[in-house]
């Protein structure tokens, strides 16, 4: 028997991030519906969501959190796409710099639910934990010596 | 760029990914617009419900609520609503289920108790949700009690030796108690007829209302 040869290093990168930016956007476009149908939540026994969903940090300058969440998310993943299917180095640099925006703004979303508010959205912080990834895995699309998606075009490309 | 190539190959994932994009925008629209509904757990109205309407009404309306929930108070308005629409035709309850995340609601459901002992539920259930935020964010919400009790004209000695009864703490538990057993997890929780519903909006519980009778 022989074994299927691997698909190309990391190739699995781009997807992940899609994936992860699908997941977010599903998420932040839950909240904005939640939002803008003004619909009444109810209070839940575990301690968290109605609490940061009514603060007054859940609005900057009239627009939404959670639509900006959809905006970034929505952005983040057709952004995964081109990785997949661009070899632009400019796509790979507006995503790193988008994925280190997205990381900046979980310091000041956290530190308002754990240290204002002290309480937790589930449905936030799973937002947060998914801008994380999305930083983070991002590392991967750029790693010295891979071939990866976007990496070997780029380089191609004299970037 | 993606305009460039949507009607080739090259554009194939782009068409994919924005249909993916509308899928989720359009189950979430239809997902975040349905009133759930289940068959209900908790007990049928009894006799030592309190309740607003006629005990022989053809529909019940049970609501576990948490005075300090900023939810119940909204709702509260549109039941307010809603009692003097059906309160000929329909029988609505008042369940306690103060949830121990706030730091009140248990306070204010005994004193809720201790009115209705005195005739006074209803006029006490509405000063409660109708004032939430200034003795839920005050220090000692007693003399806020005090001061809505003596507005009713309640007898202030009656009043706090109900409040500080165990029977009214029992009574109390007891219904949160029989509410958790029957699967209550949030505040409100409405039971309209046989069913749990979860109605977001004052027109969408009276049409609830509306079809069950």
């Amino acid at each position: 028997m022989t074994r299927a040869a691997p698909a190309g290093p990391r190739r699995w990168v781009p997807w992940l991030l899609a994936g992860a930016a699908y997941a977010g956007f599903v998420v932040s476009l839950y909240l904005t519906f939640v939002h803008y149908r003004g619909y009444v939540s109810p209070c839940y026994v575990v301690h968290g969501c109605e609490e940061v969903q009514t603060s007054e940090y859940s609005v900057i300058l009239g627009v939404p959190l959670a639509l900006l969440g959809t905006v970034f998310f929505a952005l983040m993943f057709y952004l995964s796409i081109g990785l997949l299917t661009s070899s632009r180095l400019l796509v790979l640099r507006i995503y790193k710099v988008l994925a280190f925006v997205g990381a900046l703004a979980i310091i000041p979303l956290f530190l308002l639910q754990a240290v204002v508010l002290k309480a937790f959205c589930t449905y936030c912080v799973a937002t947060e934990a998914l801008m994380l990834v999305l930083w983070v895995v991002s590392f991967l699309l750029a790693a010295p010596g891979q071939s990866g998606p976007g990496r070997e075009k780029a380089e191609a490309g004299g970037g | 760029m993606p305009g460039k190539h949507l009607l080739t190959a090259k554009g194939v994932p782009w068409v994919g990914a924005s249909l993916l994009l509308l899928l989720a925008v359009g189950a979430l629209y239809l997902f975040t617009g349905a009133a759930a509904s289940e068959p209900s757990r908790t007990p049928p109205p009894g006799a030592d419900d309190i309740s607003f309407g006629p005990a022989d009404a053809p529909l019940s309306v049970i609501e576990y609520s948490d005075f300090q929930c900023p939810f119940c108070a909204q709702y509260a308005s549109w039941l307010g609503t809603l009692r003097e629409k059906y309160g000929d035709q329909v029988q609505f309850i008042y369940r306690f289920y103060p949830l121990a995340k706030h730091q009140y609601a248990a306070i204010a459901a005994k004193a809720a108790y201790a009115a209705s002992l005195q005739g006074k539920f209803w006029e006490m259930h509405d000063l409660l949700f109708e004032n939430q935020k200034e003795w839920s964010e005050s220090a000692d919400p007693r003399p806020f009690f005090n001061a809505y009790a003596e507005s009713l004209g309640l007898d202030l000695d009656k009043f706090h030796a109900d409040a500080d009864a165990q029977s009214t703490a029992d009574f109390i538990a007891k219904q949160a108690a029989a509410g958790k057993q029957g699967g209550v997890s949030h505040t409100p929780w409405f039971v309209v007829g046989d069913s749990v519903v979860l109605p977001r909006s004052l027109e969408e519980l009276d049409k609830l209302i509306q079809e069950a009778l």
